[in-house]
């Protein structure tokens, strides 16, 4: 009888796996399943079992389209390693991480021991924070002649210059109009990836799945920045900064976290 | 839900809960991927995206979705 397989959820520090009793951890991902953590030499991975079947790599796509299912298992794979990451320095998995065998969790373990550890050092007393940048695109339109510089130029010439002159770079002004908003708006999203960058020691671009719009505008970009827990005041200072800085341009930025790591432990897809 | 804080910068630093796509976004589609012949990671996450977008928009369904997933703890 091996209907069953583990279903890993993240990496720690076996040290840290022994402060967190399974007992006080949360649900795991299946009803009627405890979790576990698996642990050889200095790394524990924690996991729970799974019916085989439904985790196959074909049933597993098509649970994936019911929405629900996914959601529901997506939150409940987030509260433990959230609940872990609060804890304790922490690799997260990707959801659906599944081996047949508890020995596959151990070999994969013990062969990936010098990659994961020195991932879990590079993260240790970080968080990731998310930084959403939106922006009210009626909002930039309407302020776009004092947020472009060319524009702006355009105008206090245009008040200087004769009438006939004036009228044809008035039409110039509103023909301008538009391509200076989507440049502003790209000027405005990477000086606030660069100085988050410096109160920060990694960032990513993440894609933008669909256009949202949201009461805050449309989504522009999307960043994840991986901040020292101590360093969070200064970063989030910054980001006011930033957000107060842009607002007249009718950008507004939102920051999300702490999340697990998500986004800096890549580096084992051999 | 997740506890985790969602603001606005600049306007009165107060913690939400953080939209179900947000954390969504972070579980599936993210995190370390260990290539090993008996590991499966989950693929076509852009389709299943497409799936949840129209779940989660639909309120009574994600409450319905959050209600169960709460009741399990």
């Amino acid at each position: 009888m091996s209907e069953l397989a583990y279903y890993v959820y993240c990496i720690a520090e076996s040290t840290a796996a022994a402060q967190l009793p399974v007992d006080s951890l949360p649900a795991a991902i299946e009803d009627d399943s405890k979790l576990e953590w698996i642990s050889v030499n200095a790394l524990a991975a924690l996991a729970s079992q799974v019916p085989r079947a439904t985790y196959s790599e074909e049933n597993l796509a098509e649970h994936l389209t019911d929405a629900s299912w996914t959601a529901i298992r997506a939150m409940r794979h987030e509260t433990v390693v959230e609940y872990v990451a609060k804890r304790a320095t922490v690799i997260p998995l990707r959801f659906g991480t599944i081996y047949l065998e508890r020995a596959g969790v151990e070999q994969m373990l013990s062969d990936k021991s010098r990659e994961l550890e020195s991932i879990i050092e590079q993260l240790r007393g970080r968080e990731e924070w998310g930084v959403n940048v939106h922006c009210d695109p009626a909002v930039l339109f309407s302020r776009i002649t004092s947020v472009s510089p060319v524009l702006r130029d355009l105008v206090e010439r245009a008040r200087q210059a004769s009438p006939g002159q004036s009228y044809l770079m008035q039409k110039k002004i509103e023909a301008l109009k538009v391509d200076e908003a989507r440049a502003a708006v790209n000027r405005i999203v990477d000086q606030i990836e660069d100085k988050l960058k410096e109160q920060s020691d990694d960032a990513r671009r993440l894609r933008i799945l669909k256009v949202e719009t949201t009461e805050h505008g449309e989504l522009k970009a999307k960043f994840a920045f991986l901040v020292k827990r101590a360093g969070f005041e200064e970063f989030r200072d910054a980001a006011e900064h930033l957000a107060q800085e842009h607002q007249n341009a009718g950008v507004r930025l939102e920051l999300t976290g702490p999340w697990p790591v998500y986004n800096f432990c890549e580096g084992l897809q051999n | 839900m997740s506890d985790f804080d969602q603001m606005i910068v600049g306007e009165e630093w107060e913690g939400s809960d953080l939209s179900l796509l947000e954390t969504l976004d972070h579980v599936l589609n993210r995190g370390l991927v260990i290539a090993g012949e008996i590991t499966i990671s989950v693929a076509n996450i852009d389709l299943i995206f497409v799936g949840l977008n129209v779940m989660v928009s639909s309120v009574e369904t994600a409450k319905e979705v959050l209600r169960k997933h709460e009741a399990t703890e």
